[in-house]
């Protein structure tokens, strides 16, 4: 809803009708056929379109996090490990990305990314996970700090 | 590596067309692995929006394997919409109708159900034996990898390799084998 100044704005709380019904229907400008123009109607799906934005805001960051998690879960299958022991492996050795900045690495930057996954394989093994096929691992020349120990 | 080529990604909208043998495969197994390279959720590009699935030829679906009792007990239910237009064919009766059906069902209900269903099963294409056209063999880059170990039948084995076969006893001289 925008009002173009503040003595508008002022005016839609007021007891003035008119201007109260005003800002309902700003918000109805975009709906169809009787929702817009009648006001009892308007003001009913007014009602439920605020409720649905307000459900939209957490439902949208599910959405974004169920989609980092397909496109890291592809990323980490390309090099043969699972999406949860990488993002374990990860948290043990103290590189704390997150989904977002994975997924992104997954799909602009497949070397980082594989980098990323060479370590994830070779913390697994040190720390005796056993949850890789050992025909997988092909990491070699990566330092993890618990080797450093 | 040349900073430009660090992030060089050859052939990443290309459709890749894959081969799956569905022979001892379970369809119903299979339709899930088929489903992630139909869809491109194997890609880390993937976006529902995004048009990235792949081709995927599947051969050998004769000769698919359904779990248990399942030939004789899974049912497959159409309506033609008139009253009493009900039918429920039995799997092995499908199986024998058209060979290629059962998988077809079976990935196309595993796909998620959108707009977009009926495009993705075009990209499926199934073949009952190994005969597949030459123009989509020369196109085929990858193969997928079957679920299940095909397990060697008696009858293809050679007279050596059952000869040489380890036994735990020899059969008594007056014993009579069939």
């Amino acid at each position: 809803m925008v009002f173009t100044t503040v003595t508008n704005f002022i005016r839609s709380r007021g007891p003035d009708e008119i201007w109260r019904k005003r800002r309902i229907f700003k918000l109805a400008a975009h709906f169809q056929g009787r929702k817009r123009n009648c006001y009892s109607i308007a003001i009913k799906y007014v009602h439920r379109a605020l409720v649905y934005a307000t459900k939209g805001r957490q439902l949208k960051k599910q959405d974004m996090i169920n989609l980092w998690e397909t496109r890291i879960n592809a990323g980490c299958q390309q090099h043969g490990i699972n999406y949860y022991t990488f993002r374990e492996a990860l948290s043990r050795c103290g590189i704390l990305l997150n989904r977002k900045v994975l997924a992104d690495l997954a799909c602009w930057e497949p070397q980082s990314f594989k980098a990323l996954t060479d370590i994830a394989q070779e913390r697994t093994q040190q720390d005796g996970l056993n949850v890789i096929k050992a025909d997988n691992i092909k990491a070699s020349g990566v330092l993890t700090r618990a080797m450093k120990k | 590596m040349a900073v430009l080529k660090r992030v060089q990604q050859w052939a990443t909208f290309a459709r890749i067309w894959h081969i799956y043998d569905a022979a001892w495969q379970n369809p119903f197994e299979s339709a899930g692995v088929l489903k992630k390279y139909l869809t491109g959720l194997y890609k880390p590009i993937y976006h529902p929006m995004n048009d990235c699935g792949d081709h995927i030829v599947v051969i050998n679906s004769a000769e698919i394997a359904l779990p248990g009792d399942e030939w004789k007990k899974r049912v497959y239910f159409h309506h033609t919409g008139y009253p009493g237009g009900a039918t429920w064919t039995l799997a092995w009766e499908l199986h024998e109708k058209d060979p290629t059906m059962i998988l077809k069902k079976a990935v196309y209900s595993s796909l998620d159900k959108n707009l977009q269903r009926r495009y993705t099963m075009q990209r499926l294409h199934i073949f009952p034996d190994a005969n597949v056209p030459s123009d989509m063999l020369k196109s085929i880059s990858n193969q997928i990898k079957q679920l299940r170990l095909v397990p060697k039948r008696l009858d293809t084995y050679s007279e050596e390799e059952i000869k040489s076969f380890p036994k735990i006893y020899d059969y008594p001289k007056p014993y009579i084998l069939k």
